[in-house]
């Protein structure tokens, strides 16, 4: 694959304590060779970047675009294997439309990176992967499976089991099999490790990596159920994010006593008493002053990808500083899922996933990604 | 009486002012201009600030969506034809007060039934701000929600009712409008009397959801030798029947574009929208999509697509305030800054369809301050 050259752009890399600067982009075998000021090399293609900002391409650590499939007229759930409360066995590579039309909004926009995930109509939800956008076949687009153990509080699984009289119907029944099924596949591990066998359990092997801290679980809450959460998460030594996280601003003091991350999003439900009274996106700033990895998400299609800048703007407008803004939807997600070698960053070694934008992304109301570059390869260029 | 001083003054109709200010008293703005004289007003400074009036959302569904349990109060699908239903007896006032629409700028909505039903309803208007009811409500019979869209067959066709598909949906309009004129004056049922008021007479503009080309088209068709005003509501595949809506100057109510992916859904035409614009449609943004609600961030989203598109910011404000206004008949009150108007004003630190750092900093309704 051949080199290229992305100069004199101003380059926001995402690299801690680093500010943006003018500068160039050196790209080789489709990852970033190079990211500096006056870079030289032969021999390669030149990207002019002048008056244009030069970024990773922006991920989105949660959503279900090509899981529930609303390019038809009538809308698919491939997302939730309800049939279950504990679902944590089920693959979501094998439940997605890889030619959803939202996938190309996704990198015109400039989102070059996803987590797919399972939706929340079970407790333990299933196996969420992290992907490319772009690209024929969602095994090769994949960067990495599993990725997280999804797991959901609060409404979903109550109504899915509670239409069939099955626990868990309430919220208190969502805990128990959440500690039940926490304490099932550790048990189940440990004898693995004692060099016992135990019969083979799918579900409680989709669990381990959690329990050994390969990956993380991404937990589906809201209200009191962020306590929930966090008490059982901790109880188990896993690593979290909690997903959505609306109405965090009432367990702030939890939140960063605990270490875990926040996934905020969508923005734009309407407010109803329970689970959705507080839309309360100033969370996020709070959250991100205090140290908390805070990145935003879209739940698309639920809403759409590229709301993404819309999530970013009202971020900004609550507060949050721009520059941090860009790194909720770059270097955190990356970080949060594992993958700060590979994404999120415009630093050498990391996949030459890069977004050159006219104006300022979330701040701008009309700035616009100009070109889209995954694996180093232009997948997208705007026409002027 | 209170007096904004020193703002960017957007009058609401696409033009803008300077260093102008506004004074209020009893409700009421009292004038607008430079230097306006303020003894014994209170002062609310916008200097540095881009003042709008009240946002107008024509057909939200929150304040009679029935939260929490969601039982839909704007929901009287017990049979397709309810066009006599007035939406003004659904309204839950602490549903709207719970969304707080002062804070992305809106002032006024109207409430409007689901897509459910072919004639659903009549919309009610009313202000967002918590104050008494009869300072709340603008206007009743401010326009009749119909509806084209699949909604309409998956109600009823699952009952095994007419209509079950799209011939059933153009048949029952047809025949409903046709025996309504057919029958003599005084022995007309309630129904009959509203349909024959809309569509002979004209008391309130028709408001149709029509999301697919073949909604539109045949909607388009069906109403091409009525006098009543049409405007088409959620409107996703508009530019695939641009002709036909430019042709007959056809209103647009642009739904909730970012709920559940219509843009790449519906593989839409957005630019297309300068078009219209230019050609004079009348255009509107509303946080309803299918015919539910989602929260008051997608009105500014939407207004939002819409620049991204190409439509000049002045033009987009028009749409949020000037054209809602004259769609629900309710310029007279709400909808530009004008003296004698309803004194509904947000003071935003910046322009909120350029802008996202733009945050309200002061909500004026009915000229009380709410924020």
């Amino acid at each position: 694959m051949g080199r290229k050259l992305i100069k004199g752009g101003i380059l926001y890399t995402m690299e801690d304590e680093k500010e943006a600067f003018q500068g160039d982009v050196l790209i080789e075998n489709g990852k970033i060779f190079a990211a500096g000021e006056h870079l030289e090399a032969e021999d390669c293609e030149i990207i002019d970047a002048s008056g244009l900002y030069v970024m990773p391409g922006l991920i989105d650590a949660h959503s279900h675009i090509g899981l529930f499939d609303f390019n038809a007229d009538k809308s698919v759930d491939d997302a939730n294997e309800m049939t279950d409360p504990v679902s944590s066995a089920m693959d979501a590579r094998y439940s997605i439309n890889p030619k959803a039309r939202e996938l190309k909004v996704a990198y015109e926009h400039g989102i070059t990176s996803m987590l797919f995930t399972p939706g929340s109509g079970d407790v333990f939800c299933g196996q969420p992967f992290v992907a490319k956008t772009y690209g024929d076949n969602i095994f090769d687009m994949t960067v990495k499976a599993p990725a997280a153990v999804k797991i959901a509080l609060g409404g979903n699984p109550k109504n899915t089991f509670g239409d069939m009289n099955r626990c868990p119907m309430t919220r208190m029944g969502v805990a128990h099999v959440l500690w039940e099924n926490f304490r099932k596949a550790k048990e189940y591990l440990e004898k693995k490790e004692n060099g016992k066998k135990p019969p083979y359990d799918a579900a409680m092997e989709a669990i381990i990596p959690a329990l050994s801290g390969e990956i993380p679980c991404k937990i589906h809450c809201t209200q009191y159920d962020m306590l929930t959460a966090i008490e059982v998460a901790k109880a188990f030594g896993v690593r979290f994010s909690l997903e959505h996280a609306w109405g965090a601003t009432d367990y702030l003091d939890e939140i960063v006593a605990s270490g875990c991350d926040i996934c905020y999003g969508p923005i734009a439900t309407y407010r109803a008493p329970g689970e959705r009274r507080k839309i309360d996106v100033e969370a996020v700033k709070l959250l991100d002053e205090r140290g908390v990895n805070v990145a935003l998400i879209t739940d698309s299609p639920i809403l759409s990808e590229e709301s993404l800048y819309h999530h970013m703007g009202e971020a900004v407008r609550e507060g949050a500083p721009w520059e941090r803004v860009l790194r909720m939807v770059t270097i955190n997600p990356a970080r949060q899922l594992g993958l700060e070698e590979r994404l999120g960053c415009l630093s050498e070694g990391r996949d030459a996933d890069v977004i050159l934008v006219k104006g300022r992304l979330g701040l701008d109301t009309d700035a616009k990604v100009m070109m889209t570059l995954v694996n180093g390869e232009v997948v997208y260029q705007a026409l002027g | 009486m209170y007096i904004i001083r020193n703002g960017t003054v957007h009058i609401g109709d696409g033009s803008f002012r300077e260093n102008c200010d506004i004074l209020i008293e009893a409700g009421k703005i009292r004038a607008v201009g430079p230097n306006l004289a303020s003894e014994g007003a209170k002062v609310l400074d916008a200097e540095g600030c881009q003042v709008f009036p009240g946002f107008i959302d024509p057909l939200s569904c929150v304040g009679a969506m029935g939260m929490p349990s969601r039982h839909l109060d704007n929901d009287e699908h017990s049979e397709p034809v309810t066009p006599e239903m007035n939406l003004r007896y659904s309204l839950d006032p602490d549903e709207v007060n719970n969304q707080e629409f002062y804070k992305s700028g809106i002032t006024t909505i109207g409430l409007a039934s689901t897509n459910n039903n072919l004639m659903g309803g009549q919309i009610a208007v009313c202000k967002t701000a918590p104050q008494k009811m009869e300072k709340r409500l603008v206007k009743e019979h401010a326009g009749l929600k119909c509806s084209v869209t699949g909604s309409v067959k998956e109600t009823f066709g699952s009952a095994k009712c007419l209509p079950m598909t799209k011939m059933g949906i153009f048949y029952l309009f047809q025949e409903t409008l046709r025996q309504a004129r057919d029958c003599e004056k005084e022995k007309r049922t309630t129904k009959q009397n509203v349909i024959c008021e809309v569509f002979d007479e004209q008391s309130m503009q028709v408001f149709c959801a029509a999301a697919t080309k073949n909604e539109i088209d045949g909607l388009l068709h069906m109403m091409r030798d009525e006098k009543v005003q049409l405007n088409i509501v959620d409107g996703y595949c508009f530019a695939d029947s641009l002709k036909e809506i430019k042709e007959k100057k056809v209103g647009l109510i642009l739904g909730n574009v970012n709920n559940m992916s219509q843009i790449a859904k519906h593989h839409m035409d957005l630019p297309k929208l300068k078009e219209l614009a230019e050609n004079g449609n009348r255009i509107a943004f509303t946080t309803s999509c299918g015919g539910y609600s989602e929260g008051r961030e997608v009105f500014l989203w939407t207004a939002i697509e819409a620049y991204r598109a190409g439509v000049p910011a002045e033009e987009v404000v028009k749409m949020m305030c000037k054209y809602p206004a004259e769609m629900l008949g309710i310029a007279d009150r709400v909808g530009t800054l004008e003296v004698g108007k309803d004194a509904d004003i947000s003071v935003f630190t910046g322009h909120p369809v350029t802008s996202y750092a733009a945050k309200v900093v002061h909500s004026v309704v009915n000229g009380e301050v709410i924020f």
